[in-house]
């Protein structure tokens, strides 16, 4: 994953969980505003109709005094027939409703010529309960001078005066003047009604449905009658309501506040000012609207580590996707590698298939053949997948460097054991089967490393008589017994993994030995005798067998066939003297004559072992003793090889250091320019020692 | 294996003919036993007729060469066929003698 492409994932990552966080951010604000409105208008319900209420009982509280004006209204007049019962009747007046806190009656000018031009008692309620009257008219008290006075003589109709201080207390007031007449309907007084106010501001911040609003009374000019106390709502504020209630201020310097206004039907209209407080109303929803932001917060945390994850679990299935993509990449590449390694050309005497069960496989089959022998093997790597491919390509590597110098099958084992000991920390091993085929004698010679036996067919069908050793790569001093047998003509080795005797059908029942005799039975049966088709049929058969089942492990099939058909052998025994060279190079000659072969090549071919012979007559016998050197030689059309055999000392002349053949004249030794024209004259020259015996095999290909 | 030596005043014409190997190198080497005394002389050795040499062979014509040089004399080999220049190749005698 490259810098940009994690920068754009957590970006997009991010913009989803922003885009998420702004739709219910978005959500949640129409609901708000949604419920606000609710709220608002559940606001000025409540606010109108604690007006309603409180104009009932503002209105009943004035009506109250109203009544008791007309109730005593006839008492009254009737006092006034003499000056001195009045008194009597004004206390009876103020007596009868609590909040009339006194009562006055002012006469007009000169109505008891006794009493003056002015005349006005004035009845009080002391605190005590007692009442008293007093004589409040005089030169500094001249109440026809009085407005309200004034008013209700022009107007003669009842009339409310504007709220006013009065008394130690300053306690509010507002005066019921009511015009009295006599009989003529002169009028005659005015009395007058003055009706305490301070329970109003009580009443009307009594019952508000929030705590901060509150309520104010103002005259029709705007005048303050009542409002909340002091300790409740500053007289600033109040102040601040008045203003902007009237209209004197534009906007209020209150935010938040919001008000509802009413007025009462008649005298003295005074207005109703209903004030909330927004922040107060909707402080309920606005706390909820906090803490909805908080759990937006929440669940947009939430959600993105949830995306975070989703995508990281994403990434990293991608990543092991790719990873996947990989290791099957280069599976199929090692896949490849390992059938490369594979013989894929057959000569007609082997053949051979391998199927792995995987991609990758850790059977083995291989063939190599110099100097007229075969050397065949097969293998089967405990385990299969990687592991075990490591452990067959490092074997078969081995196997064609060791076969290059090594002829005898049990030294090609310890030679590949020791290789497959050396740092097997995984404890890895093989079964294993090395054969050498001479495939002129058809002399066999073998070694098992664990591995199955394997099937001779000849006109029957038979089993090798092969001694088990143990596996390869088990320990590392293992000495391999190795067995050897000559092959009639026409006789087939058939090698095998045990992915043929185990195959499985989904009965879990084995192909086994059984299943492989009855097909080789089959196949002999049969007119198509080629290598190619008896592995086909094992093949198949095994296949056949197992149906539906997977195949659960490599399957490998070899299959050796000592085939001397067009051959042509001869030998001669000759005394280790060197005149025997003429009846050598009269053997060489009557050899060619039977094949197709350039002179020029004959003479190469003979000289080289006339060469090879004289250094067996020169070195072998060092002491004259009488010996012989026998000569066989062979050939299938495309080469020949000679096997020169003495029983003299050990002598391998390969190991014999080569002249150097640019010296000059007189720098020239004398000897070793024998083995010199051997070797370049032949293909291979290949020494061993076999029972007591030097044999060297010079090989050479004549087509 | 027939040798024949012919002497003239400036050389030594020897003709070799037949097949010269192993079992044929003794008998050779004592007919060209003369060759061994040239005097200064050039030694030709008329190869038209020769078959076949094996490495004892060529440690014949390597004595010879090796007396001639000596005494600055020079050995020309005549007529080599294919099969005897393949072994004077691999031998690398090819460049020691002077091949004609």
């Amino acid at each position: 994953m490259t810098m940009a492409s994690f920068k754009n994932g957590w970006m997009s990552r991010v913009g989803i969980v922003v885009l998420a966080a702004a739709m219910v951010e978005l959500i949640s604000i129409v609901q708000y505003e949604r419920v606000r409105k609710i709220m608002q208008e559940e606001m000025r319900y409540r606010g109108r109709v604690t007006l309603a209420r409180l104009s009932d009982e503002i209105s009943h509280a004035l009506e109250l005094a109203e009544t008791t004006m007309r109730e005593n209204l006839y008492y009254v007049k009737k006092s006034m027939a003499h000056p001195d019962s009045v008194n009597a009747a004004m206390i009876h007046l103020i007596d009868g409703n609590s909040h009339v806190e006194g009562g006055c009656l002012a006469f007009i000018p000169y109505y008891y010529p006794s009493k003056g031009r002015l005349f006005e008692p004035y009845a009080t309620k002391n605190k005590d309960g007692t009442y008293e009257v007093q004589q409040i008219a005089g030169p500094d008290h001249d109440y026809t001078q009085n407005g309200e006075y004034i008013w209700v003589m022009d107007h003669d109709e009842p009339s409310w005066t504007d709220p006013y201080k009065y008394g130690p207390d300053s306690v509010s007031f507002t005066t019921y003047s009511y015009p009295i007449k006599d009989a003529s309907g002169k009028i005659i007084a005015i009395c007058g009604l003055d009706v305490n106010l301070s329970w109003l501001g009580n009443t009307l911040n009594a019952h508000q449905p929030y705590p901060s609003s509150f309520c104010i009374v103002l005259t029709p000019a705007g005048d303050l009658v009542a409002g909340p106390s002091e300790d409740q709502i500053s007289a600033q504020v109040v102040q601040e309501v008045v203003s902007f209630a009237n209209g004197d201020i534009a906007q209020s310097d209150l935010p938040g506040l919001s008000m509802l206004k009413t007025a009462l039907h008649k005298e003295p209209y005074w207005q109703l000012v209903q004030v909330f407080n927004n922040d107060e109303a909707f402080a309920r929803i606005q706390k909820q609207r906090r803490q909805q932001v908080i759990y937006v917060i929440l669940c947009m945390a939430i959600l993105g580590f949830v995306i975070n994850r989703y995508t990281k679990n994403e990434r990293n299935l991608l990543k092991a996707t790719e990873e996947q993509a990989r290791i099957s990449g280069e599976l199929a590449v090692a896949s490849n590698i390992q059938k490369e390694m594979l013989p894929k050309e057959f000569p007609s005497y082997v053949y051979g298939t391998l199927e792995p069960a995987r991609e990758v496989g850790g059977d083995i089959f291989d063939f190599y053949a110099r100097d007229g022998k075969l050397f065949f093997c097969i293998g089967d790597v405990s385990g299969k997948g990687v592991p075990a491919a490591l452990l067959m390509s490092m074997t078969h590597s081995l196997f064609h460097i060791v076969t290059r110098k090594v002829d005898s099958p049990a030294h090609i084992l310890y030679a590949l054991n020791s290789e497959l000991c050396r740092g097997n920390e995984a404890n890895m091993f093989m079964t294993y089967f090395v054969g050498c085929l001479d495939l002129y004698s058809g002399e066999l010679s073998y070694a098992s490393a664990g591995h199955d036996r394997p099937f001779i067919l000849t006109k029957g069908i038979s089993m090798l008589e092969a001694k088990s050793n143990l596996p390869l790569g088990v320990f590392p001093d293992t000495s391999f017994v190795e067995q050897s047998c000559v092959l009639e003509p026409g006789t087939t080795i058939l090698l095998y993994t045990d992915g043929l005797t185990e195959a499985k059908n989904v009965a879990r029942q084995e192909f086994g030995r059984s299943g492989i005799k009855a097909t080789l039975e089959h196949f002999l049966s049969g007119s198509d005798q080629t290598l190619g088709s008896l592995v086909t049929s094992l093949s198949d058969a095994a296949h056949a067998f197992a149906g539906e089942a997977p195949q659960s492990d490599d399957l490998t099939l070899l299959a050796v066939r000592f085939d001397p058909e067009n051959q042509i052998r001869d030998s001669i025994l000759l005394k280790n003297q060197k005149s025997e060279v003429t009846r050598l190079s009269s053997f060489v000659k009557e050899f060619f004559a039977k094949l197709n072969i350039d002179h020029r090549l004959a003479s190469g071919i003979r000289l080289a072992l006339e060469e090879a012979v004289v250094n067996v007559i020169d070195y072998a016998y060092p002491y004259e003793e009488e010996g012989t050197v026998s000569i066989q030689a062979d050939s299938n059309g495309k080469e020949v090889r000679f096997t020169i055999t003495d029983s003299g000392v050990p002598f391998d002349p390969t190991a014999m250091l080569e002249p150097d053949t640019t010296l000059d004249a007189q720098n020239r030794p004398i000897g070793g320019l024998g083995i010199l024209l051997s070797r370049r004259l032949m293909d291979s020259i290949y020494y061993s020692r076999k029972n007591g015996k030097n044999v060297l095999s010079l090989t050479k290909t004549i087509l | 294996m027939i040798t024949t030596i012919k002497e003239t005043d400036e050389r030594f014409i020897a003709t070799l003919s037949g097949e010269l190997d192993t079992a044929a190198a003794q008998e050779t080497e004592v007919a060209l036993q003369p060759l061994l005394d040239s005097k200064g002389k050039e030694i030709v050795l008329d190869c038209t007729d020769l078959e076949y040499i094996s490495s004892s062979g060529l440690r014949v014509l390597l004595s010879i060469l090796k007396q001639a040089k000596s005494v600055g004399s020079r050995v020309v080999l005549k007529n080599v066929n294919d099969v005897i220049r393949d072994v004077l190749d691999i031998s690398g005698f090819i460049s020691i003698f002077d091949v004609e």
